[in-house]
């Protein structure tokens, strides 16, 4: 049975701080008792994946690396219309769907969330390898302080 | 009449990664026509160096979000078989199923979100669910279907949790099973409504044909439509080579118009994928899925590229009707707890599946403590750009005279018809704030 609500981490942690937000979504999974409407989910690379875990939801709350022209390691919280995307590699591609346009297929379809937000961190090292940058590793709590008081807790 | 053409695609779109298209002419003479794959070489096999055999597949799973089923499948092969690990029989069919679902998954989005709009002449899928919502709600309860049919075998929708060297962490119960086969009886009508579809917009799939090699498993014991098991066989070669022997059928080089390593076996080129699958295998497979082949007066030793999209909706079909009858024989024997015990050794091996988009390789060697000190892994695209360059070669000439729109246009579906995965391990957001 679906939650009313879900957590989404996205990312990829063979690349470094792009794998902040599946890092930051393992670590919330102990505040699930504390949650009882709330999934939690790694959601990795999945793409248009996605687009089947909010559905039916009332509100979707992303994770994600995200090139904000910020310092390393800031958060940003934002809805997807305060934001217009600059990728230009990922157009709808199977492999790396951009997360904005994937929202736009669901409101299109009348399948997305009432509430969706977004916490974008900004990274500093995107390569090849596993864990965090010190950057943002010292901030984790911070993170997730700030992603569970969006829940409420 | 004379052309004078420049078509210069960066990034190809709707295809992830760096994926350049070059075409120079003038007054009718080509001058250069490139696929050029520019991005920077990734080192997963330096990655899982030191590691634990049992920790290769959940790594390995993180390589590709689309294939990530496909990746752990193919390591805990060849960790399997290096260390001399049996597998279940029950294991193997389940792992099989897992492995169906993620063809389902990859085939219909690539399908129904990527091939879709070009056929039906639009930008993307966003306009295309305005001006044929029932088409993309039929694929998308397709792949919502694949998605829990993956989350119930696999543990989660991508980057599987119950797979291990020997055998699963999990096996489903009796009675999902039961309603996991009901929903697939169900999805069988939708499936049929895409093909419908495809076939309705089919006109607009180039007629280009190129005599190619195209490559895929083969499996003879029993004969089957394989993704899984068997060797190694091509539309060039009438026997097969074994799986530990890939290397003299990849026969990878440098390129350089490309940092990916290219591939060639018995011509400068081969394909692997869909159509690679159903040229060497098309006899095996499922009645519903001939019937669908049958529809596009599709043929074994089919050389268009283009209907690599087509032999993906026809496995579509394949898959959802094996896998009710895989249950059928799962539900007979039925569901049994099995405890795994794995004891490493020093090994080397390669393992072997089918990728939604081609055959994919990987090769392992342990320590006596079952550590990793050696891998490599061929993805199928590499196995693909040396194809999509030949394609290019005997394609623009064909069509020099039908402007630079069109050019471009048709090179670019022809890259995305072989469903390619340059780039897939990042997916970060890169905004601009507007308010």
């Amino acid at each position: 049975m679906k939650k009313a609500t879900v957590v989404l981490g996205l990312g990829n942690p063979l690349m470094a701080d792009e794998g902040i937000g599946v890092y930051l979504v393992d670590r919330l999974v102990s505040a699930a008792e504390r949650c009882s409407g709330v999934d939690f989910i790694d959601a990795g690379t999945g793409g248009m994946s996605v687009l089947h875990l909010i559905e039916g939801r009332g509100k979707a709350i992303f994770i994600d690396c995200a090139f904000m022209n910020e310092v390393p390691g800031t958060l940003r919280r934002f809805t997807p219309e305060e934001v217009r995307s600059t990728k230009v590699l990922a157009h709808q591609s199977l492999h790396d769907a951009d997360l904005l346009r994937i929202l736009s297929l669901a409101e299109q379809l009348g399948q997305c969330p009432e509430e969706v937000v977004i916490f974008g961190i900004q990274p500093e090292v995107v390569e090849m390898r596993q864990g965090l940058s010190v950057s943002l590793m010292d901030k984790t709590e911070y993170y997730l302080s700030e992603i569970l008081s969006e829940l409420d807790v | 009449m004379a052309k004078t053409v420049n078509v210069n695609v960066h990034h190809v779109t709707r295809v992830e990664g760096h994926g350049n298209i070059v075409v120079n002419a003038t007054d009718g003479q080509i001058e250069k026509v490139e696929w050029q794959v520019p991005e920077a070489p990734r080192f997963f096999e330096a990655m899982v160096r030191g590691r634990s055999y049992e920790d290769i597949q959940t790594i390995v799973s993180r390589i590709c979000g689309i294939c990530s089923i496909t990746h752990s499948l193919a390591s805990t092969k060849a960790v399997e078989k290096a260390m001399g690990i049996e597998v279940s029989e029950q294991a193997d069919k389940v792992r099989i199923l897992m492995h169906y679902s993620e063809q389902l998954q990859s085939h219909i989005l690539h399908v129904g979100y990527l091939v879709s709009p070009d056929l039906f002449g639009l930008p993307s899928v966003v306009p295309l669910a305005a001006k044929a919502p029932e088409v993309v709600l039929a694929v998308i309860r397709v792949h919502r279907l694949a998605n829990e049919w993956s989350d119930l075998i696999a543990g989660r929708t991508t980057h599987p949790v119950t797979l291990k060297p020997g055998g699963m962490t999990k096996f489903p119960s009796e009675k999902q099973l039961r309603d996991l086969q009901e929903r697939l009886k169900k999805g069988v009508a939708d499936l049929k409504a895409v093909a419908e579809a495809v076939l309705s917009a089919a006109g607009a799939i180039p007629d280009f044909t190129r005599e190619t090699e195209y490559v895929s498993l083969k499996q003879d014991t029993p004969p089957t439509y394989t993704f899984y098991h068997g060797d190694i066989t091509s539309t060039d070669y009438a026997g097969t080579v074994g799986i530990n022997d890939w290397k003299t059928v990849a026969n990878e080089y440098v390129n350089d118009q490309s940092t990916a390593k290219w591939t060639k076996w018995h011509r400068p080129s081969y394909a692997v994928g869909a159509l690679a699958r159903y040229n060497n295998n098309a006899e095996l497979l499922s009645p519903l899925a001939q019937d669908i082949a049958k529809m596009f007066a599709m043929e074994k030793g089919c050389c268009n590229p283009y209907m690599n999209n087509v032999a993906q909706v026809v496995e579509c079909v394949h898959v959802v009707e094996t896998s009710i009858q895989m249950i059928d024989e799962l539900l007979t024997t039925g569901i049994k707890n099995e405890k795994v015990k794995v004891t490493p050794k020093a090994g080397k091996a390669s393992g072997c599946v089918e990728a939604p988009r081609g055959i994919l390789f990987h090769e392992y060697e342990f320590d006596r403590k079952g550590n990793c000190v050696g891998a490599d892994i061929c993805i199928p695209t590499n196995q693909n750009h040396a194809s999509i360059q030949e394609d290019f070669e005997k394609l623009v000439p064909e069509i020099l005279d039908e402007g630079e729109d069109a050019i471009r246009l048709k090179m670019e579906m022809l890259v995305r018809s072989y469903d390619p995965c340059i780039s897939c391990s990042t997916h970060m957001l890169d905004v601009q704030f507007v308010k």
